[in-house]
């Protein structure tokens, strides 16, 4: 059963059509990620998952069932623009919006406490939300919106703002979410970072899915046309006629090849001409996958 | 249900604990004790001291205006007297009010013939009340003389011109006569006024403030993850509803246990007692709750179209209108409690709140009158919710700049 499904959706304000026909589906244990250019609808569809618009076509179901108000109290959600009440405590914050999401207010304070010890920020708990970092800000609302435990979370650029040890360690309790069956969607324009936690991924532009699935399928419908050679020795080999492009810099050589190029020819000729320490062939990147879909295709 | 009550109780909690609070709970009634005691004080102050030189070309007239103007108890006046007027009396006294040694020359001339002369000279400009007082007593004056000139006795001539006390009695609606409480409803009423404005006004304001402050820092999106548009306006609307409430009980409380103490004593005495009826009291509550709730609901849809303080205080001076409103029928409400144009506000649900509690404070309206007003005003606040929800829900999630008026009416039809 899949915890979220959005399907044949479709969203307009006046005349621009934000969403459209837009299907996709996360189950437990799932990290989604949901990807396009600026403007391209991510927000637009997770607001309706939200329920803080309506879709004016298509369905929303969670956890199997037809969009219901009360499901929202099994999902977590971090918006990109976020939002905290700059005059109240931490620890008060927290337990408000634990509580909102229907724990009693001594489970939540407790919870509050575990979190804030596991992210290192203790010592913030009696602070005002104006008097904190904006790194610390970010991970107050990461615990927010994990206070409650929820089935779903859905979390739009984690990781913007945060210093990489900051990272790694939001990085590593979504993880182990994502080890206990939460379904876990996240919007971002890292790829990097989609790359390396995401199972499965929808590439959005102007509304539309244009790129969908699991990540390792999709990554094999593009051909392994780029090699990394680390070497010792003459560089011509760079020359060779299987080459598209090439980047050399200083024995670390980043090369193209030609549509169908031979991998092993160049291999031959490179091994002839130096002392080959690294011959990878790679497949693309999504980031590469990403602007090859997408083009010039994308508003901004 | 749950939600909206939690997030009333943030609401309240955020606000009681803040130092707007605290600051706003001590000055506005120390600003109002202050105004009060000024006020008093410069009352009483009148002429208290006040050291003037009356000089007439007839001793009889001059003694006569002296004993008018020590008669007046409130105005302390030291008065003496120098007649008959002459030229160098004239040139001495002048001398003596340039150098201050009195604060007033009073001259009348011409008394035989039928139109005396009458100047007073001061360094200070005369006020209302010494003008008013000195007139009194000059016009007085004259006519004793004259009608001592015509025969009469001085004692005849006085019981003629004395002025005869007037006692006002007010029949209540079960037909009782009692004395009337002079200018006590007049005071009762500004003051019962001012209580249900400037409250609704300054918490109206803060609500709608908070909205725009909200919206910049992004929170809605959040909030609107796990509670309802409307839950969170009525949420935001009860908490800060209940702020005010919370501060008026602090006000009356400290009025009522100050009201017995020395301390505002002298401030009232006098015309400045009030009392108020258990009927005022059930009611007061009630129509500042619902009050708020309307303007509040209102400033808070208004709220959710701007960007910045600066499009907020655009709507500022909308704002104001209840409170000119009230202050402008204040008038005819003491003139007439009952004149239809004073029902007629006392329904109206925008001037209902304002009106009515003094109208209940001045004669009680039939109690179909106040269900009626009830009525309309929980249909208005219902209808402003409604519209104001619509617009905060859509509203507080654009972004970049102010909503136009068709933008307006398209965010009413976004479900």
């Amino acid at each position: 059963m899949p915890v979220v499904e959005l399907e044949a959706v479709t969203k307009a304000y006046d005349h621009k059509v934000a969403v459209h026909d837009l299907s996709l589906s996360i189950e437990a244990g799932q990290m989604f990620g949901l990807l396009g250019p600026n403007g391209a609808g991510k927000t637009s569809s997770i607001r309706m998952m939200m329920g803080i618009t309506m879709p004016d076509a298509g369905r929303v179901e969670l956890f199997g069932r037809p969009f219901d108000r009360r499901s929202l109290d099994r999902v977590g959600y971090l918006p990109e623009e976020r939002g905290l009440y700059k005059k109240m405590k931490v620890l008060e914050q927290l337990i408000f919006f634990g509580q909102l999401h229907g724990l009693p207010r001594e489970e939540a304070r407790h919870r509050a406490l575990d979190w804030t010890t596991r992210l290192e920020i203790t010592a913030a708990l009696d602070k005002k939300t104006q008097e904190l970092s904006k790194g610390m800000q970010q991970k107050i609302q990461f615990i927010a919106t994990l206070l409650h435990d929820p089935g779903l979370v859905v979390m739009d650029e984690p990781f913007s703002g945060l210093d990489p040890v900051n990272a790694t360690l939001l990085q590593d309790a979504l993880l182990e979410l994502k080890a206990r069956g939460k379904a876990i969607l996240f919007s971002t324009h890292r790829m990097d970072q989609v790359e390396k936690l995401c199972d499965s991924i929808c590439l959005i532009n102007n509304g539309e899915a244009v790129l969908s699935g699991r990540m390792r399928e999709i990554k094999s419908r593009y051909e392994r046309n780029r090699v990394i050679v680390e070497f010792e020795g003459s560089s011509d080999f760079l020359k060779c006629e299987e080459i598209a492009e090439a980047n050399n810099y200083s024995g670390h050589a980043e090369i193209k090849l030609k549509p169908h190029g031979d991998a092993q020819k160049l291999l031959h000729l490179a091994a002839g001409m130096a002392t080959i320490y690294r011959f990878e062939l790679v497949e693309p990147s999504l980031e590469e996958i990403f602007i090859q879909t997408v083009g010039g295709k994308a508003d901004a | 249900m749950r939600n909206m009550l939690l997030v009333a109780r943030r609401e309240y909690l955020e606000q009681i604990r803040g130092r707007a609070f605290r600051f706003s709970t001590v000055l506005v009634p120390a600003l109002v004790i202050a105004l009060l005691g000024v006020s008093a004080f410069t009352g009483r102050k009148m002429g208290a001291g006040r050291h003037i030189v009356v000089a007439a070309d007839n001793a009889a007239l001059a003694s006569d205006i002296r004993s008018s103007l020590l008669d007046d108890k409130k105005a302390r006046y030291t008065v003496d007297v120098v007649a008959p007027l002459t030229d160098e009396d004239r040139a001495r006294l002048l001398a003596r009010v340039a150098d201050k040694s009195i604060d007033g020359l009073l001259t009348v001339t011409g008394s035989a013939s039928g139109a005396p002369r009458v100047t007073y000279t001061s360094v200070s400009r005369a006020d209302l009340m010494d003008t008013s007082l000195l007139k009194t007593a000059v016009t007085y004056g004259l006519l004793d003389l004259r009608l001592t000139q015509r025969g009469m006795t001085p004692e005849q001539a006085r019981s003629l011109v004395e002025s005869v006390p007037i006692e006002t009695l007010q029949v209540s609606k079960d037909g009782k006569t009692g004395k009337s409480e002079g200018m006590a409803p007049f005071y009762k009423a500004t003051f019962m006024t001012f209580l249900m404005t400037m409250p609704i006004l300054l918490y109206g304001l803060d609500m709608a403030r908070s909205i725009v402050e909200e919206k910049n820092s992004r929170i809605f999106e959040v909030m609107l993850s796990v509670t309802r548009a409307d839950d969170l306006l009525t949420g935001k609307l009860l908490g800060v509803g209940a702020v005010g409430l919370t501060q008026i009980a602090i006000w009356v409380a400290a009025a009522a246990l100050l009201s017995g103490s020395a301390l505002l004593q002298p401030l009232l005495s006098g015309d400045v007692k009030i009392h108020f009826s258990w009927l005022e009291a059930v009611f007061f509550p009630i129509y500042f709750v619902l009050g708020f709730f309307l303007y509040s609901a209102f400033f808070s849809g208004l709220a959710a179209t701007c960007e910045t303080a600066q499009d907020l205080q655009m709507y500022v001076s909308l704002a104001v209108v209840p409170t000119w409103t009230s202050f402008a029928i204040l008038p005819f409400l003491l003139n007439n409690p009952s004149s239809p144009w004073v029902v007629a506000a006392s329904i109206f649900p925008p001037t209902a709140p304002l009106v009515m509690v003094p109208r209940i404070g001045l004669l009680a309206p039939p109690a179909w009158q106040i269900a009626l007003s009830l009525a309309a005003l929980l249909a208005a606040i219902w209808a402003v919710i409604w519209v104001a929800s619509r617009l905060y829900r859509v509203g507080i999630l654009m972004y970049g700049k102010r909503a136009t008026l068709p933008e307006l009416l398209r965010w009413l039809r976004y479900s």
